[in-house]
């Protein structure tokens, strides 16, 4: 029988595709499955949600160590495979690149409507109905947005406004740490603002960990920090005028290959003498401009640092492109490509660059001073293990990106689950208003939102249904900003306790959040292919319609 | 079996058999593509061996991804991407098609008829369908809105409606920029939608899709100091290498002071900052006013040294640039392409409103918009993830070549099914003039024709049996109807604007019944020869 493999007898899909070709069709086999994967998915980070979230521990393959409640961490590590789950992952990532925060909102939220999509196909309404209900309902939610803004930043230089809008952010993964957190990103942010706030560049923000000292120990340094150190012993320099070469500092080399010719002794002396000279002309030169600060990207020959460190010019290598590039930014110097005398304009400032001892590590400061303005700000972070620092780290990224946000969009909405639970009764209330079959889905969708202000509550060790009664009939007496309140256990005014939410990070992960689970429930077939084994040759397969 | 004296490992499948083989292929491929059709389609997701998402309505795309193994399914799969290749769309309605004609030859078939008598008829049905098809068309005056109405039809098939008619529009823009009044010098100048560049983005939403009046390039200048938004812009694209380069022959310097090769080094760098310097005066030539910049494009590579001469005096400058886009830019902006920097005029320069980087991530975009007299734009595509970008530009590829052959044909054919009914209808007419045995064979062929219809009624959640008798009904008080797949009814395509092209239903009348005739004149399906797996498996 095995000869007559090649002959498919019969017109089973999967007899003519690649044998080990899955070919999913039923309503069981795909939606239901699928949305089975991303209810899992979603589970697994509800639990991390809000201030009072729990942390997972995940050991990763090259098995690393990482504690952290940041879900976008999370899901970068747990290498999912599930394709459906894979699309909900990529829409997270996508927050993580449109936004930078509010992932998890992202995964919990469409697991969740897809989670009541499901009960209402078990139920017997066809997915087709499901997606256009999810569809007026994400229109209409988008909409009536606008509406629900409580607070608008207007100025994105005002340290008290900035911290509380950032605080939400860091509050739901460094809980407890939040006010101390929030003042030093709002500080280090405004301090490096543009005049045009719209070009913040988030990248202008560095983070450095030092491990040792207690959080509180953290601070800001406008300007740049390196853990590279200069290659001479001077170690400090007040007032400095910096030149940067991205190339090495040392005698020139020609492009062809050259060699030294030497006939005699005599020569041989003279060369050597004619090299030094050479360089010591041209260091001297740039002592005479004044410049006292030497960074290159390449290497610094003996001799350049012998005459450097003559002349009193602090020399620092730099190989990193980025490094030096950020070193420019700071000081406002040119980069230059060879070692050339710069020209004054070339030349940059910089109100002290020193060498410091932070617990153990040495590094190198370039710190601009008071009136001149920095392009960029170093946030220095302190904590007693790695794993906190790394955990502290990630929260100010995401307090740094919420910026970024408000700049472009400076509205808030209420925190807290506030803001889900207006929301879902406007909703409840346009489904009710809508003909047709849509009108379940639509209901649904406004029952999706309750996920937040539950699972904030659950969190914090509260009853949840009951909570949720609360806050509806707190909603319905007019008090449109009661949200959770996970210190005190009950509800409370989130704006008067200022937990806003940004309007762009909530805008953007219910458009994802939609997107993806919509594009879920239209799947209706899949076609998978055998999984690639790497490595390891396939052990020998039996073919399919031999029995 | 005699064959198996001949070769031991061989197989095969004779005349009842081998027919089976064959039917049962080409339905169990049309289930596949089946649930596709129309702009109520459903979609499939298809996982690659290594876990990649693609998702798709496009029977092309599916096609292609499914690694079909079973040689009659490859065979009917290879016809459909013939029809892709030359017009772009129905390669669903092919696959259907084959099927059908098939499963109904397959209903004659057991009651006795000899395949050939089929076959026959077969033959005599394709030159009378595609004489029908001629007489059918219509030949409409080409405006935007007709172009536009043309592109939904096909775009609607692939995409979610909101989409569809956002690219519906911009397909349209770009194939009207790149078009070419005919003159009488060169004639007509067929439409390259090569000139077209299609630019990814993965950002925002699919919705923020956009028509680009000028060039993307996915670089950026290459010097963090350098402008990275130039208004008014000049333009210079040349192929001309900036940096230093080595000689071809093995070449050594000698040297026996610091200060012989620093002159050496000197003169090492002359010869390339001559050919800068020489950028740096056409510049200075023609922004003397102080209003205009300065953009260099260049083919080759440009050296950290040229670049800082470059940035130095504030010109924005790219390098390594792609071939095609080259060619592209010229024709949006103007200008010369220059292999040489000798007797640089300002004729030689392209000119363009605005040109800006763009930073996403890690990835830098150069737009070049605004050019004076495009003949060259960019379709930006964007979406939130890479699965939602392949599809808009499959989709976006359709819907260009969708407009192109209405350029090409002149004229169209109203769809919505109305064809295929109208055509079910003149077979069966015809069928009254054919004699004997092959009468059977007409019938099979008209309703066949059926299957386009009926499966986009069915995949609209309408029941097809009524839909099609009332649809037919209409045809018999003599309109020609199409079938709203929003209520269900009978509609007028041309008023509603539903057009499909000429040239796919054509390709497809004359693919699908010769492919259909081949399959039902097999009567012997042999697979000789060893399977180098197997081999391998054995030892």
């Amino acid at each position: 029988m095995n000869r007559q493999r090649s002959l498919a007898r019969s017109g089973n899909i999967e007899n003519l595709l690649k044998s080990g070709t899955k070919y999913l069709s039923s309503l069981e086999e795909t939606i239901i499955q699928n949305i089975d994967a991303c209810i899992d998915l979603a589970e697994l980070l509800t639990t991390s949600l809000g201030p009072n979230g729990m942390n997972k521990m995940i050991i990763n393959r090259l098995s690393k160590l990482i504690i952290t409640n940041d879900s976008s961490t999370i899901l970068k590590e747990l290498e999912v495979v599930h394709p459906a789950a894979t699309m909900i992952l990529e829409a997270a990532q996508m927050q993580e690149k449109e936004i930078g925060d509010g992932t998890n909102f992202v995964i919990v939220f469409a697991g969740e409507i897809l989670k009541q999509a499901q009960s209402l196909i078990l139920s017997g309404i066809h997915p087709v109905e499901i997606i256009d209900g999810y569809n007026k309902a994400g229109k209409e939610a988008l909409k009536y947005m606008d509406e629900l803004v409580v607070k608008t930043v207007e100025d994105v230089r005002n340290e008290e406004d900035v911290a509380f809008a950032v605080s939400a952010s860091i509050a739901s993964k460094q809980f407890g740490y939040e006010d101390f957190l929030s003042t030093l990103v709002a500080k280090a942010c405004i301090a490096i603002c543009p005049n045009n706030e719209k070009n913040f560049v988030v990248d202008n923000i560095r983070v450095v960990k030092i491990i040792g000292g207690s959080i509180y120990d953290s601070k800001i340094i406008k300007g740049f920090v390196t853990n590279r150190t200069p290659k001479g012993s001077i170690r400090k320099i007040e007032n400095a005028k910096v030149v940067c070469y991205t190339g090495g500092v040392e005698a020139s080399n020609t492009e062809t290959g050259s060699n030294v010719l030497i006939e005699s002794a005599k020569e041989l002396k003279n060369y050597t003498k004619g090299e030094e000279d050479l360089m010591e002309k041209k260091i001297k030169k740039l002592a005479e401009m004044g410049i006292n600060v030497v960074v290159s990207g390449h290497n610094i020959s003996e001799i350049a640092a012998h005459f450097l460190e003559k002349y009193g010019i602090l020399a620092l290598k730099l190989p990193s492109k980025f490094e030096m590039l950020r070193v420019c930014r700071t000081v406002r110097a040119m980069p230059l490509s060879t070692f050339i005398i710069p020209s004054e304009k070339e030349i940059g400032t910089c109100g002290s660059v020193r060498v410091e001892l932070i617990g153990g590590t040495k590094i190198t400061i370039f710190e601009q001073s008071k009136k001149n303005k920095s392009k960029l700000a170093t946030i220095i972070v302190r904590a007693a293990t790695k794993n906190v620092a790394d955990d502290i780290e990630r929260a100010i990224d995401d307090g740094v990106n919420s910026y970024r946000a408000l700049c472009k969009d400076g509205r808030l909405l209420a925190g807290g689950g506030a803001f889900e639970i207006e929301m879902s009764r406007h909703i409840q209330k346009f489904g009710e208003k809508s003909p047709g079959m849509d009108q379940y889905a639509i209901k649904k969708f406004a029952e999706g939102l309750e996920v937040v202000p539950r699972n904030l509550a659950l969190n914090a060790g509260m009853r949840a249904t009951e909570l949720i009664s609360n806050l509806y009939s707190s909603h319905e007496e007019g008090k449109k900003n009661s949200g959770v309140d996970v210190t005190n256990e009950g509800i409370c005014d989130m704006v008067k306790k200022n937990v806003f939410d940004l309007y762009q990070t909530r805008y953007w992960s219910m458009r994802l959040a939609l997107n993806v689970a919509i594009t879920i429930l239209r799947v209706d077939q899949i076609i998978m292919s055998k999984r690639a084994q790497s490595g390891i040759a396939p052990p020998p397969q039996v073919s399919r319609d031999v029995d | 079996m005699s064959l198996r004296q001949l070769n031991k490992n061989s197989d095969i499948a004779q005349f009842g058999q081998a027919l089976y083989i064959n039917l049962s292929a080409a339905k169990g491929l049309q289930a596949v593509l089946r649930s596709n059709l129309g702009p109520k389609g459903t979609i499939k997701m298809l996982v690659s061996g290594s876990g990649d998402i693609k998702i798709t309505k496009d029977g092309k795309v599916l096609l292609d991804e499914m690694h079909i193994t079973n040689p009659t399914a490859g065979m009917i799969a290879s016809t459909a991407s013939t029809q892709d290749r030359i017009s772009g769309d129905g390669t669903t309605s092919t696959i259907l098609i084959i099927g059908e004609l098939l499963k109904q030859a397959e209903r004659y078939l057991l009651e006795g008829v000899h395949p050939r008598i089929i076959v026959e008829a077969f033959k005599l049905c394709r030159t009378k369908a595609v004489d029908f098809l001629d007489s059918f068309k219509i030949e409409k005056e080409i405006t935007k809105e007709f172009l536009i109405e043309v592109a939904q039809t096909s775009l609607r098939t692939k995409l979610k409606q909101e989409v569809a008619d956002l690219l519906s529009e911009i397909v349209v823009n770009a194939v009207l920029t790149v078009k070419r009044e005919p003159n009488k010098k060169t004639g007509v100048i067929p439409i390259d939608l090569h000139m077209i560049e299609m630019m990814l983005m993965q950002h925002k939403l699919d919705t923020e899709t956009k028509f680009i009046d000028g060039i993307v390039l996915d670089h950026g200048p290459r010097h963090p100091k350098m402008p990275k938004r130039v208004e008014n812009a000049y333009i210079l694209t040349c192929n001309v290498s900036l940096e230093y380069e080595k000689t071809e022959i093995n070449s050594k310097f000698f040297y026996s002071t610091g200060e012989e090769r620093e002159k050496q080094v000197k003169a090492e760098r002359s010869f390339v900052n001559a050919r800068v310097q020489k950028i740096i005066d056409l510049k200075n030539e023609v922004c003397k006013d102080g209003k205009h910049g300065f953009v260099v494009v260049n083919q080759k590579g440009i050296d950290p040294e040229s670049l800082e001469l470059l940035q130095k005096a504030g010109i924005m400058g790219m390098r390594r640039a792609k071939k095609r886009n080259m060619e592209r830019l010229t024709l949006a902006c103007g200008g010369i392409p220059l292999n040489s920097l000798e007797d640089m005029t300002i004729e030689v320069l392209g000119e363009a409103g605005l040109v800006y980087e763009h930073i996403l991530g890690e990835e830098k975009f150069c737009f070049i918009e605004k050019p004076k007299k495009p003949k060259a734009c960019t379709i930006l595509i964007k979406g939130p993830n890479k699965y939602t970008i392949t599809q808009l530009k499959d989709a976006v590829r359709d819907g260009l070549r969708a407009v192109k052959n209405v350029f090409d044909d002149k004229c169209v054919i109203p769809g919505a099914g109305c064809f295929e009914l109208a055509l079910h209808r003149h077979l069966l007419e015809f069928k009254k003039s054919v004699k004997g045995k092959m009468k059977l064979g007409v019938q099979a062929f008209a309703d066949a024709m059926l299957v386009i219809p009926k499966v986009l009624v069915e995949n609209a959640g309408f029941d097809h049996q009524d839909v099609l008798i009332n649809v037919l009904e209409e045809f018999e008080k003599g309109n020609k109807v199409g079938i709203n797949l929003e209520s269900g009814e009978a509609m007028d395509p041309q008023l509603m604007g539903v057009w499909d092209n000429y040239k796919v239903k054509r390709q497809q009348l004359n693919s699908c019944s010769i492919i259909a005739s081949q399959l039902l004149l097999v009567d012997e399906v042999i697979s000789a020869g060893k399977s180098e797996k197997k081999d391998k498996m054995k030892h």
